[in-house]
């Protein structure tokens, strides 16, 4: 599970992340959209460890990420927007030290890693250096090192970007899996048919703030509409925004 | 892939691992099986091995990728070793012929030469850890594995140290090996210099780490340029101030020669502290050659102690606060913001304008420029001042090479013999060009490669790729040629030349500055490399070698045919000399430079997007 309690990311005077409290408890797929520049990726970064909040906490799988980052990270995998991965490694080689980065048995690895490996349609890739691959199968290599320690907890930020409609449902497809097996998934993205499609809960983040958190049907009764979620969408943005403006304005006069 | 070539221990089969688990791996003919080690290992070795293999398959590729490459590299390391090697071995036998004074004269200049080498590792070691630790994708995607933040600092210190020595252990190689032979040292020597170096690398990496750690931690762009600049600055009063002249008359020289050199080298004792890591270094290898080999000793230990004492302090200390830097430098915010003056400076440098800026101002100027043109230099132009990497390393060459020309004139009053005004004036010429190549080829040859990635925009626009070539050109060119001719017209000054002859080098330097941005835009355009967003990888390619090849050849090839030609060579002016020399150099300078960019052009005219 993740727990983010009144969690604030400063950058000098610009306030990233205003107060972010949520639970994300075990086996649930959470999405969390908004606008460009909301601070959906600085908080994803802030639970990977990646950067400190200016105050808060995250905890992730019951460890503070900050306190206890080790075990915090045993339980996580991370999955950024353009993942980095060893260019003259071949996949396969690239599975293997991840595994044994995070000190899996081999025959735990060996089972995982095929199993990943026959669902994405790797095999005849595995023997090829990372360079040569399209943008596309590297990131179908990226998420399946992510997977094979079996994380409790799956952070990803734009899980579909360059998978092909096959891909991208196998993608679907074994993330929904596993969160109905206990995987936390969270799942950062701009296409809100993801998050329509696979998300028990949504989360809408704007200016920092979350705005909005609930099922589909809670978004919809909270933006006062009845339409698609693309409606509910900058429905709720568009309110935040007035609401952001009335304050601005209160405060100036 | 073929595994049998690559390093020891990488290889699985041979490695420790459950027999039934290599068998499991070797069982998909699809699995290749490197790597099956036993999953049970440190982060640290895992992290090693991974990055040996990655490093040990890009030497291989690039023997693969082209033998012309690997012939050119090979051969280029072949020729600098053998060049330096006489150079320093000549050196060396010309200064022992001074009797008496010799052996003094020899060993001083080891002192300085270890004690300038070590300010030079140690800024090396800063500015490599600042990249390694974090401008790094790598460390990046580290940080977010169970790998804690003691082990990630440990590799990156590590690869650091490597990347920032090894330069300093090809440089001093052939000193130590011309040192070795002039005085005849027993073969235990060698070995022994092997270890003293070994040793001594680690000191200014554990002080770079630390300082690239710091300096992450408190500053950001704008305040680490505003501090370099101003280091610098004071860097080069404070090297003027200490270098003044000491009033030597002629008389003085020919009647107290000990009193004078040791007068002048007053100068140099700094070099001798005691407490200098490169004065452990120095005297050690020097009393290991004279066989004082318990002297010698009694430095190895010295150099041992304190390696054992930082490297301990980098290695278990240093985790927390690379980590606490990298969260600083995502996040941005620099401390100074703490202060109210500085978040108002700030903020006033953020406050938009809709007119446009200073820059295009000036550049707005310039008559007869179309306004597309005008973008693109404006945007060349801001890219190159917001990069602190381009003008930091520029600043730093020219500077040196500045600073030591304008010391020349403390010299001028010795400088009365017509052959070492000559040879200096030459030597003067060719240091300066020798710059400008390192910079046009780290700079202005990977321009097109990197436009390549915005060719969606560039490419596309009305302006067309042969005038983006040529504007790049006409503005490196025209950039460059500011430093050198300002530079080379310093040196003329300096050597109190006739105008004719500042007349000649300014000639001279502004046809090489041509040439050699010729020749690396040319070159950039004859091998992009549209793949890599990083200049210094695209740099390292085939077309990067060899434009750095040809580069140093044309350089020496020119100030040697230039020299030959020269019509102050024997004091007496002659026009037949002064032609020939030009005409040779004119057509190799149109051989180097305009053949590659003309041929640029012309592919450019044709290049598929």
């Amino acid at each position: 599970m993740i727990e983010l309690a009144h969690l604030v990311k400063r950058f000098g005077d610009l306030v990233a992340v205003n107060g972010i409290d949520l639970i994300v408890p075990r086996g649930e797929f959470f999405a969390m959209l908004g606008p460009n520049a909301a601070g959906k990726t600085t908080t994803l970064k802030i639970i990977a460890g990646l950067i400190k909040p200016s105050a808060g906490t995250a905890r992730v799988a019951g460890y503070d990420v900050q306190t206890q980052p080790l075990e915090a990270r045993r339980r996580l995998a991370y999955v950024p927007d353009f993942p980095f991965l060893y260019d003259k490694l071949t996949p396969w080689e690239f599975f293997r030290f991840t595994g044994q980065l995070f000190q899996m048995e081999e025959d735990r690895l060996q089972k995982s890693a095929r199993e990943l490996i026959a669902r994405f349609n790797l095999e005849s890739y595995l023997a090829k250096p990372i360079e040569g691959l399209s943008h596309g199968t590297r990131q179908r290599v990226a998420i399946v090192s992510a997977l094979l320690h079996d994380p409790e907890v799956f952070v990803i930020d734009e899980p579909m970007v360059g998978l092909d409609p096959h891909h991208a449902r196998v993608v679907k497809d074994i993330l929904k899996e596993r969160s109905l097996q206990g995987m936390t998934v969270l799942v950062s993205t701009h296409q809100l048919s993801v998050a329509e499609e696979m998300a028990d809960r949504i989360g809408i983040i704007h200016v920092g703030r979350l705005i909005a958190v609930g099922t589909r049907e809670d978004l919809r009764r909270q933006s006062g509409g009845d339409g698609a979620l693309e409606q509910t969408f900058l429905a709720l943005t568009a309110q935040e925004a007035n609401v952001q403006e009335e304050r601005a304005a209160w405060s100036e006069s | 892939m073929s595994r049998r070539n690559e390093p020891r221990g990488l290889n699985p089969d041979s490695g420790p691992g459950p027999p039934n688990s290599r068998k499991n791996a070797t069982d998909n003919p699809a699995m290749p099986s490197s790597l099956n080690h036993s999953p049970r290992q440190s982060p640290l070795l895992l992290l090693v091995r991974i990055n040996l293999l990655q490093a040990w398959r890009r030497v291989k590729s690039v023997r693969e990728q082209s033998r012309l490459l690997s012939s050119l590299i090979g051969l280029f390391v072949v020729g600098y070793l053998v060049l330096s090697f006489w150079l320093f071995y000549r050196g060396m036998k010309f200064v022992e012929t001074f009797p008496g004074l010799g052996t003094l004269l020899t060993e001083r200049l080891l002192f300085l030469l270890f004690a300038f080498l070590f300010v030079l590792l140690l800024f090396s070691n800063l500015v490599i850890s600042y990249t390694n630790l974090f401008r790094n994708r790598e460390t990046s995607f580290l940080l977010a594995l169970p790998v804690p933040a003691q082990t990630i600092f440990r590799w990156k210190f590590l690869e650091s140290t490597l990347l920032a020595s090894w330069a300093f252990l090809f440089l001093i190689a052939p000193l130590l090996a011309a040192y070795g032979l002039t005085h005849r040292v027993p073969w235990h020597f060698y070995p022994a210099t092997l270890l003293f170096t070994a040793l001594f690398v680690v000191l200014p990496a554990v002080a770079g780490s630390w300082f690239a750690v710091n300096l992450a931690r408190y500053m950001d762009r704008r305040v680490f340029q505003v501090t370099l600049l101003a280091t610098g600055a004071l860097l080069l009063a404070g090297a003027a101030w200490w270098l003044k002249p000491e009033p030597i008359t002629d008389d003085m020289l020919e009647t107290r020669v000990l009193a004078v050199l040791d007068r002048l080298l007053m100068k140099t004792r700094f070099a001798q502290f005691p407490l200098l890591p490169s004065y452990w270094l120095s005297a050690g290898v020097l009393n290991w050659s004279e066989g004082a080999l318990t002297t010698a000793g009694f430095f190895i230990l010295v150099l041992l102690s304190h390696v054992l004492f930082f490297g301990f302090l980098a290695f278990t200390g240093m985790g927390q606060m690379f980590y606490d830097a990298a969260s600083a430098v995502q996040s941005r915010g620099s401390v100074l913001g703490r202060w109210g003056w500085f978040r108002a400076w700030q903020d006033r440098q953020r406050k938009f304008s809709y007119k446009p800026g200073l820059l295009e101002v000036i550049v707005n100027l310039a008559p007869r420029l179309r306004p597309d043109i005008r973008a693109l230099l404006v945007k060349d132009i801001r890219v190159f001042w917001r990069d602190t990497t381009q003008w930091g390393q520029t600043l730093v060459l020219f500077g040196l090479l500045g600073a030591y020309i304008i010391n020349l004139r403390h010299f001028s009053h010795q400088l009365t013999n017509p052959f070492w005004v000559n040879l200096v004036s030459y030597l003067n010429l060719g240091a300066c060009a020798l710059n400008l190549a390192t910079l046009t080829t780290r700079f202005v040859y990977p321009q097109f490669s990197l436009e390549g990635k915005r060719l969606w925009i560039v490419g596309l626009a009305p302006l067309g790729l042969v005038r983006v070539v040529k504007t790049k050109f006409a503005l490196a060119s025209g950039a460059s040629l500011i430093v050198t001719l300002g530079l080379v017209f310093l040196s003329c000054r300096m050597l109190k030349m006739s105008p004719e002859r500042t007349l000649y080098f300014s000639l001279t330097v502004t046809v090489m500055t041509f040439t050699l941005n010729a020749l690396a835009v040319g070159l950039g355009v004859l091998y992009p490399n549209f793949k890599e967003d990083n200049p210094s990888k695209i740099v390292s390619g085939f077309g990067g070698t060899f434009c750095l090849v040809l580069s140093f050849l044309y350089i020496v090839v020119s100030v040697a045919v230039l020299a030959m030609g020269s019509p102050w060579t024997r004091g007496v002016q002659s026009s037949s000399l002064l032609t020939w020399g030009w005409m040779t150099f004119a057509i190799w300078s149109l051989l180097i430079g305009w053949l590659p960019l003309s041929l640029g052009l012309r592919k450019v005219k044709t290049f598929e997007i």
